[in-house]
């Protein structure tokens, strides 16, 4: 998503979800009414809106929580989500990533990747070591996020904003992504996707 | 969904009107208790102590507290070890990495998985006794794989540390949780895949966190109870020691000590953030009282610009006493640390030929430079350093922005695995990587309990990578016998006095060596990576060999999650 326009909806969600949370304190809030508002950007059933929005459902709690922190810290900028959390305590941001990792993780419809295309980011995995951390199917755990069947655009846009550094709370991520070849990252995008 | 029907959603929320439905919370026993034909029985201090004459059980995760892995089991030696066949298996609720050191205690055995779970196991059929199901908490932060490297029992405890950063007892005839303790806070970096030392009544335990800008520690806690009693700082408030410009074993490490100096000025002592994470077991000399472990890397591994000093006690050999805490002595291999070569196989306690000739007490580790490093137990104080195990290229070249080549690559050397030793032949056997890599430098503050490597290690896929089993006479520094491998090696090793050697490989191959000339004897192909150490033990008159066969999360060798024991006809 891109351009004015969406800059403008974002700022209308964005205020009225502060209006939202101005009149009902959080702590009054059940898990659904303080989650109601996320479906309006990463989806009702799971799937969002935009293909550069990540997909919260199954995503692992840990991971959830601690971007919820980051953008409260303004460690992690986003126009969207900043004033979301602001007046969210630990317990709030725990009890949302708990609520969204336990939803089952939605099919996006991706197609899995050409051969070429998986050995590619097969080799390139076995360089930088992707599933150190992310684990063997790409599933995640703890605070590291699950990439299997993550949106492509998603990942590509935050590879960029990672090598950018314009995300800027998990340098070491922007480490490793100037450190790997653009077109390696391109192939781990694509087979990620389609797992 | 077009972008009104977002701004609808929005209003929705606004409007109070719930979406999505509630769902149920399921909650899972943690800890559940079935009845087994092994009888489980305490175990007394004394049996500990002298766990090393102990040929049926295996007591401690390295086989003793002098942490030797000899074991004194001999009805399978070299004659017979061809004969040696699958006793049972027994599949674990986990196919993750798995690092397990089996402990047998009178026909039970202890073991662990990926995710911090137990099984007490009959260790004559594999039949399950219980199984420990951590539940885990929201935060984990961890490096390098779910591991956890085993138990530790002791009276009718059994003593756990998990990947959340707690310490618990659990009764070792049910598996339920006795007490539990926090650690450390996990959402600052700390979590454990190590397994407890008991001695007494107190349990020790390190601390992972190296690459998260942690600030090190070894505790001790009550064994009855789970209370803290001290806790030793493996980083100093005065961190910055004597500007070392060589490593121990005389190279020269290309520091820039003006250049620090300028930035302790500015910044001051980095001590809190430094890492220096404590990943295996110390090795505990009973006639002293004393404790002898590893300090692993400095926080950021690969950028030194604003951690300027020696960054004491990392990548060292440290001794501390065991009632108090308090340090006695150290060895740094590598001041200042920029390529994460740091220290974490554990160290074993054996009598070594001092400088002078005299047999002494000795301590020895295997680093991840490629040498085993012999040791004056009294005060830590280097006599000498073995030959090369692997390829060296390069040492100390600096990580730069574009990436360095250096060998050993940042895995080793020797990793985390345990080594073993015959005392007897006076070797010690170890088990190497050789992964050429390239080290990449990138500056960045501390990101609040993420991954911090200050840069990237990179494997280069065009180079080939093996590994190898080592024999080292520790009395001379020579090699005595290698054996290659094709792949790295990381997992551990076992001797006993059959005259064997066990050990695993990435591709699934379990092998029995000749412990004096390193000849194959027997092997097993397991399905998933032999990535563990193994154990020995015996019941009722029959010797067993077990080993974990779960792949390595670090090196991604192939995952399963088989527990196998191996017997004679």
């Amino acid at each position: 998503m891109s351009g004015k326009s969406s800059a403008c909806i974002f700022g209308i969600v964005g205020f009225v979800i502060v209006l939202n949370i101005c009149a009902t304190p959080l702590n009054a809030q059940s898990i659904e009414e303080k989650t109601a508002v996320c479906a309006g950007c990463h989806g009702r059933n799971g799937k969002p809106i935009d293909k550069t929005f990540p997909v919260i459902w199954g995503q692992q709690q840990g991971y959830l929580y601690i971007q919820l922190r980051d953008f409260k810290r303004g460690d992690r900028k986003n126009d969207i989500m900043q004033p979301i959390v602001a007046s969210m305590e630990r317990a709030d941001m725990l009890a949302i990533a708990e609520y969204f990792s336990k939803k089952p993780w939605p099919d996006l419809g991706q197609p899995r990747a050409p051969k070429e295309v998986a050995n590619r980011a097969v080799r390139a995995n076995a360089s930088v070591g992707c599933t150190g951390c992310h684990l063997d199917q790409f599933q995640g755990d703890g605070t590291v996020p699950r990439l299997a069947g993550m949106s492509r655009d998603y990942m590509t846009k935050t590879i960029n904003d990672f090598r950018s550094r314009a995300r800027g709370n998990n340098p070491g991520m922007s480490d490793l992504m100037l450190a790997t070849a653009p077109e390696d990252l391109a192939a781990l995008t694509e087979y990620l996707a389609g797992l | 969904m077009d972008k009104r029907s977002i701004l609808a959603v929005a209003l929705a929320a606004v409007a109070g009107i719930l979406i999505g439905p509630v769902f149920a919370q399921e909650v899972k026993q943690e800890a559940k208790s079935t009845s087994g034909k092994a009888k489980i029985s305490p175990v007394t201090q004394d049996q500990l102590n002298k766990a090393d004459k102990n040929a049926d059980n295996f007591l401690l995760t390295n086989g003793n507290y002098a942490q030797t892995r000899f074991h004194p089991a001999k009805q399978i030696g070299r004659n017979n070890v061809k004969n040696l066949h699958v006793a049972w298996i027994f599949q674990t609720e986990v196919k993750e990495s798995l690092e397990t050191s089996p402990i047998v205690i009178n026909g039970v055995m202890y073991v662990t998985t990926s995710f911090s779970h137990v099984y007490a196991l009959d260790a004559k059929t594999g039949a399950e006794i219980w199984h420990y199901k951590h539940k885990m908490g929201p935060v984990t932060t961890y490096c390098c794989g779910p591991n956890n490297r085993g138990v530790q029992v002791l009276g009718d405890l059994v003593y756990l540390a998990t990947l959340d950063a707690k310490l618990l007892a659990l009764n070792a005839k049910t598996g339920d949780v006795v007490w539990q303790s926090d650690i450390a806070d996990p959402e600052l970096g700390y979590s454990e895949t190590m397994a407890p030392t008991v001695i007494k009544d107190k349990v020790l335990i390190g601390t992972n966190g190296g690459e998260y800008g942690i600030r090190g520690f070894l505790k001790a806690y009550d064994a009855k109870t789970g209370k803290l009693l001290w806790t030793f700082n493996t980083i100093p408030e005065n961190s910055v020691g004597a500007w070392a410009t060589k490593d121990a074993t005389g190279r020269d490490m290309h520091r820039d000590i003006q250049a620090e100096k300028d930035q302790l000025a500015k910044t001051g002592d980095p001590y809190q953030k430094l890492g220096g994470g404590v990943w295996q077991n110390p090795a505990i000399d009973l006639a002293t009282n004393r404790l002898y472990f590893v300090v692993g890397n400095p926080s950021p591994d690969l950028d030194g610009s604003n951690r300027p000093g020696d960054n004491l006690y990392t990548d060292s050999l440290v001794s501390i006493d065991l009632e108090t805490g308090k340090y006695v002595c150290h060895l740094q291999y590598i001041a200042h640390d920029v390529w994460d070569l740091d220290a974490v196989s554990p160290p074993v306690l054996v009598d070594v030929k001092g400088k002078d000739g005299k047999i002494i007490p000795g301590v020895i580790h295997a680093g991840k430079t490629g040498h085993i490093y012999v040791h004056d137990r009294k005060d830590c104080s280097l006599i000498r350093f073995s030959q090369a195990m692997v390829a060296q290229e390069n040492m100390w070249v600096l990580p730069t922005k574009e990436g360095a080549r250096m060998l050993p690559g940042a895995n080793g050397g020797v990793e985390w695995s345990p080594i073993a030793t015959d005392p007897g032949q006076g070797l010690a056997y170890a088990i190497n990587l050789h992964q050429p890599m390239t080290y990449h430098v990138e500056n960045s503050p501390y990101p609040n309990g993420k991954l911090w490597l200050g840069g990237a290690f990179k494997v280069i896929p065009s180079e080939a990578q093996a590994g190898n089993i080592t024999a080292v006479d520790y009395n001379t520094g020579k090699i005595k016998w290698q054996v290659k491998t094709p792949q790295p090696m990381i997992g551990g090793i076992l001797a006993t006095a059959g005259g064997l050697v066990f050990t695993g490989e990435g591709n699934g191959k379990f092998a029995a060596y000749d412990s004096s000339s390193g000849k194959e004897l027997w092997s097993f192909r397991a399905g998933a990576g032999v990535n563990a150490p193994p154990s020995t033990y015996m019941v009722d008159g029959k010797q067993y060999v077990v080993v974990g066969a779960g792949g390595n999360t670090q090196v991604d060798f192939r995952r399963g999650n088989n527990i196998i024991a191996f017997s004679l006809n």
